[in-house]
């Protein structure tokens, strides 16, 4: 009971501190100095701290600290290191566009980073108030980021984030109040053994619904952190009116951290043995709801970030896969869903912030995000068009991209525990949604464009799209690495 | 179990009738009234009622929060927004909606009652705590606040000092939203 | 609980409310005469001996005046609006002991439950500026809002650092924790923090920009007359009343510094006398102030709040924690604490310096304002 902080606890804790700790460290900075393109330099190289320490984290021990709030352990090191280098991408990429904040990077800086550190808590607490203190930390200093800009329609955006979050936040906190009047406990490890204890002895189904009634909200909460179909509203608006790189970090780096929770608690506590009820089909509905939605809106849109918003709504459609394939009655012996879900998310950091580090290059030279803006930019930049054209494959699924695998991979684990319908529907989708992405592709290559001005790619941009694409081809050719630390994540929270 | 602790009495069942009715009323003149200032108003006498609910429960400190936080300050912060805006007595307009989500709103209501009242809430109290432990709880919730300060620097001290980065970070983003526009 | 024990209650409510509107009613004599004397004239004087019967007076035109309500106003929240102000003003004293056993509630919570209680003051004041349907009446809730919500922050974490030093809520245990040392001997930055939020809290001069005569022509409290602008201020001198009896529980060692020598009934009796002397100090010394100093301007006055006495008053708690946790010798504390109190005093009356060389009001004519685009007002 009585445990104060301790020196390993702290270690453990290490990434997310020297975060917090860069981030005040910014805010210092952009105090006393004047020329603030310094801030961006010092943000992504000091990022390299906490991603070395989180690499030092990764032996494959589950440590537990403070008191059983937090469980490090190697799955959420590997959400963490996926947060980092979305964070890293991030930051490369708004070196150009934060131009538009002037005296204001810092804060800009330093909430990316803020916020990030709440995503890599929210990966390793296995503790209800931890978990919804951590979500908060992320969302609220995305609210501010989503209105950084100042216009109207980023104003809007920020407001319908922060209602939204707030709304879902009190749906997961009455969720949390009923599971835990019913079992007694926050910390989640915890709650399988109680409802297993006392369901034995129990006539009543499932305890008599209240607890029911707290797993479905619950549900819900992180449904809308996901975006995923019912809940889904808010993502176009917000995607649309935030400034770019928070767009990708939205839809990548949020999402990731939601998956993260789901995972932890679908796997140590509502799993079909305590709820003795089939959760697949319900997570296999909802998936195919969202990426039929998705992609089928997808198509109308003529603004590329509404576009990539619908898109990342069929996203978490084809990773909700992975999670139907979990919870199906019939399978998940093998962990292929849910490492499934690791290894998608993992494609789709390279993947959307490939396409990212184009539409952020491209808004700031057209000061225009339609998709029309992007005719004729084979002419304007031969290694734009590359990247985007190579991030458009690895998002339809097509071979040689890690998009290909991942596909192959999560509707395998489906076709495996019986959801054969599912992969099929999958499948079905990624041929709709070709058809947009491709149309991008077509745009860029073929249409004239009456401006053929060279578009000036700097360093950090190149660099992160580069090596976004690196990652992209490599991955899709040798994908045996990442599946496996995959399986291992999985593995440790079992 | 628990609720063994607190003493339950005539006057403590009259006035949790007396509050809860209360609120629920205000709460729902909250959302009904036109005038956005008496709206805001009904929503002071809901957090008085929230907290007089957390008294009865002889969650005294928690009362207190309510009181400081909720009518203190986030209500006065309202009622400033309040003020600077126009047509303050007709802007509580309803929503061309409002018959639809007061229908789901009641759906949701009456389902949550029907599934809490159904639940055996004894199910995990009567098998998971000993005698001796039902003792030291209810003196807990007699004695909270030491207990409660306790506790949010030992078991809950990340979550206290991730409050902190959060009210950083809420700082810093009230600032570089209210910056002067260039 | 029984039909008694009830009855208790409604008689002990009575006896407060009617011990605390004697007071506040001889508060306005004193405070009209402690004026007086500071402006060398002489103060009520021709209703009783020396004007003693003054308050009574003036207590009856008040109830006999006509009550006016504006026709455009909001009647109900005009109503409550007094109410609104007086009740929190009295549920205070629930938890103030006078002295040790003579307390209605002697909760663990005492404190607490003050501050808890002293942040509803704020909302009777919106009501009334919203419920006067008057621009002034807004203007002044607006102000009270604003200037009330940032001085609670200091208010609260003055009384904070002495809750630390004491290891208690409980207001008998803090004034019994002072017999050696009054906690304004270690603790002096706190005492001026909480003094000043407190002026401030109540709106007095130099804080009273919420009903400034001649720039709000009395604020929230314009519309009103009669025994409803009287209950007003039987709040306001209610509330006057609170603070200087904290600052003396708090602060000035309550009835137990310096030790009484008696014992029984006498020492009770003296404790009283030591404890209301104190307090009248203390009032004496909000008077003086009222007498004495000019009013703050708006941005003056949060200025001075959120950038002087939030960062004093936090540094103060951290101060005071460490030297705690360390165990350092009390000494430390003020002689710390007294160095702070000095760097307060000096950039009061640095900050005032630079606001009387005349930077804050700069007459110019029109045509240099239309010449010079980038003319920026003062601040």
């Amino acid at each position: 009971m009585n445990s104060f902080i301790t020196t390993d606890e702290l270690l453990l804790i290490a990434p997310e501190i020297s975060m917090v700790i860069l981030a005040t460290l910014v805010i210092i900075l952009d105090l006393v100095i004047k020329n603030k393109s310094i801030l961006n330099f010092v943000a992504s190289f000091g990022l390299l701290v906490p991603i070395a320490l989180s690499f030092n984290l990764l032996d494959g021990t589950s440590q537990f600290a403070f008191a059983g709030a937090l469980r490090v352990d190697y799955f959420g090191v590997f959400f963490k290191i996926i947060t980092l280098f979305a964070t890293l991408i991030t930051i490369l990429i708004s070196e150009k566009y934060s131009k538009k904040f002037d005296d204001y990077q810092g804060e800009y800086y330093a909430l990316i980073l803020i916020s990030a550190s709440g995503m890599m808590l929210l990966a390793s607490s296995v503790e209800f108030i931890t978990i919804y203190i951590a979500l908060e930390l992320s969302a609220l200093p995305l609210a501010a980021l989503i209105t950084f800009i100042r216009i109207r329609s980023s104003a809007e955006s920020g407001i319908k984030f922060m209602v939204l979050s707030a709304l879902s936040s009190a749906i997961l906190l009455y969720g949390m109040v009923l599971v835990y009047g019913f079992t007694g406990t926050t910390y989640i490890e915890d709650l399988s053994q109680i409802i297993n204890r006392s369901l034995i002895n129990s006539e009543l189904t499932f305890g008599g619904g209240a607890l029911l009634l707290g797993v479905i909200l619950i549900t819900c909460g992180f449904a809308f952190k996901i975006s995923s179909a019912p809940f889904h509203m808010w993502a176009p608006d917000v995607y649309e009116g935030a400034p770019t790189p928070i767009t990708a970090f939205l839809s990548v780096a949020s999402k990731a951290a939601g998956f993260a929770v789901i995972l932890r608690i679908v796997y140590s506590s509502f799993s079909n043995e305590q709820i003795g009820m089939d959760w697949s089909v319900l997570i296999a509905t909802l998936s195919a709801i969202s990426m039929t939605l998705g992609n089928l809106i997808a198509i109308q849109q003529t603004n590329i970030k509404r576009l990539f918003a619908y898109s990342t709504i069929a996203q978490a459609g084809y990773i909700m896969v992975g999670l139907a394939a979990l919870s199906s009655l019939d399978g998940g012996q093998d962990n292929a869903g849910p490492a499934g879900i690791l290894f998608y998310l993992f494609g789709y950091l390279l993947t959307n912030f490939a396409a990212f580090t184009v539409i952020t290059l491209v808004s700031i030279n057209t000061n225009s995000d339609s998709i029309s803006s992007y005719s004729g930019l084979l002419k304007r930049s031969r290694l734009l068009t590359l990247i985007m054209t190579i991030s458009m494959i690895s998002l339809i699924g097509l071979p040689p991209s890690v998009g290909f695998m991942a596909k192959i991979y999560i509707f395998g684990s489906a076709m495996d525990t019986g959801l054969q319908w599912l992969a099929i529907f999958g499948v079905l989708n990624s041929v709709v949604s070709a058809f947009y992405y491709l149309k991008i592709v077509k745009i860029m290559l073929i249409d004239e464009n009456e401006n053929s001005e060279k578009i000036q790619l700097t360093t950090n941009m190149s660099l992160a799209g580069l090596s976004c694409v690196f990652g992209i081809v490599i991955l899709g050719i040798f994908p045996g690495s990442i599946i496996e630390v995959a399986h291992r994540a999985v593995e440790s929270i079992i | 179990m628990i609720s063994q602790g607190i003493a339950s009495s005539l006057t403590v069942e009259i006035s949790f009738w007396v509050i809860s009715i209360s609120t629920i009323l205000s709460a729902i003149a909250v959302v009904q009234i036109k005038d956005l200032f008496r709206a805001s108003l009904f929503l002071i006498l809901t957090f008085l009622g929230v907290a007089g609910l957390f008294i009865l429960l002889g969650a005294e400190f928690l009362a207190g929060i309510q009181l400081m936080i909720y009518v203190g300050a986030i209500s006065v912060l309202i009622i400033f927004a309040i003020l600077m805006t126009r047509e303050i007595e007709i802007s509580n307009q309803s929503h061309y909606m409002r018959i639809l989500v007061s229908m789901v709103a009641l759906g949701f209501m009456l389902l949550a009652i029907s599934l809490i009242t159904s639940t055996d809430w004894n199910l995990i109290d009567s098998r998971s705590f000993p005698q001796n432990q039902t003792d030291e709880i209810i003196a807990t919730v007699q004695n909270s606040i030491p207990t409660l300060s306790k506790m949010l620097l030992t078991e809950y001290v990340l979550a206290f000092e991730m409050v902190g980065v959060l009210l950083l970070a809420a700082v810093l983003g009230a600032l570089a939203l209210v910056r002067e526009k260039k | 609980m029984n039909f008694q024990e009830i009855l208790k209650y409604f008689v002990y409510a009575g006896m407060i409310f009617t011990v605390l509107a004697g007071i506040a009613a001889y508060l306005t004599l004193m405070e009209r005469k402690v004026l007086a004397w500071i402006q060398q004239r002489m103060g009520p004087k021709y209703v009783g001996f020396k004007g003693i019967l003054q308050p009574l007076a003036d207590g009856i035109k008040l109830v006999i005046k006509e009550d006016l309500l504006p026709s455009w106003s909001d009647r109900t929240v005009y109503w409550i609006a007094p109410i609104a102000v007086l009740v929190p003003a009295l549920l205070m004293w629930v938890a103030i002991p006078i002295t040790d056993g003579i307390v209605l509630d002697d909760s663990d919570l005492g404190l607490f439950y003050i501050t808890a209680i002293s942040v509803l003051t704020v909302m009777g004041l919106v009501m009334a500026g919203w419920g006067s349907a008057n621009k002034w009446a807004v203007m002044g809730g607006l102000r009270a809002a604003g200037q009330l919500v940032s001085y609670e922050i200091p208010f609260i974490m003055s009384i904070l650092a002495i809750a630390m030093l004491a290891q208690s809520l409980n207001l008998t245990e803090i004034v019994n924790q002072q017999t050696t040392f009054a906690f304004i001997l270690k603790q002096p930055l706190a005492f001026v923090i909480f003094f000043i939020a407190g002026l401030a809290e109540l709106g007095r001069i130099p804080f009273d920009i919420h009903h400034a005569e001649s720039e709000v022509v009395g604020g929230p409290f314009v519309e009103y007359s009669g025994a409803h602008w009287a209950v007003f201020y039987l709040a306001e001198y209610m509330n006057t009343f609170t603070v200087a009896v904290l600052t003396t529980i708090l602060f000035l060692g309550g009835w137990v510094w310096p030790q009484m020598p008696f014992e029984g009934s006498l020492h009770d009796f003296l404790s009283i006398l030591l404890f209301m002397f104190k307090t009248v100090a203390v009032i004496y010394l909000i008077f003086w102030i009222r007498g004495t100093y000019p009013r703050l301007r708006i941005d003056q006055l949060m200025a001075f709040g959120w950038k002087l006495l939030v960062p004093l008053s936090f540094l103060n708690v951290v101060i005071t924690s460490i030297v705690l946790f360390y165990g350092f010798s009390h000494f430390v504390l003020s002689a710390v604490s007294i160095f702070l109190t000095g760097v307060l005093f000096y950039m009061i009356s640095n900050r005032s310096k630079k606001y009387d060389s005349g930077e804050t009001v700069r007459i110019v004519s029109s045509s240099q304002v239309r010449d010079n685009q980038n003319f920026k007002e003062p601040l």
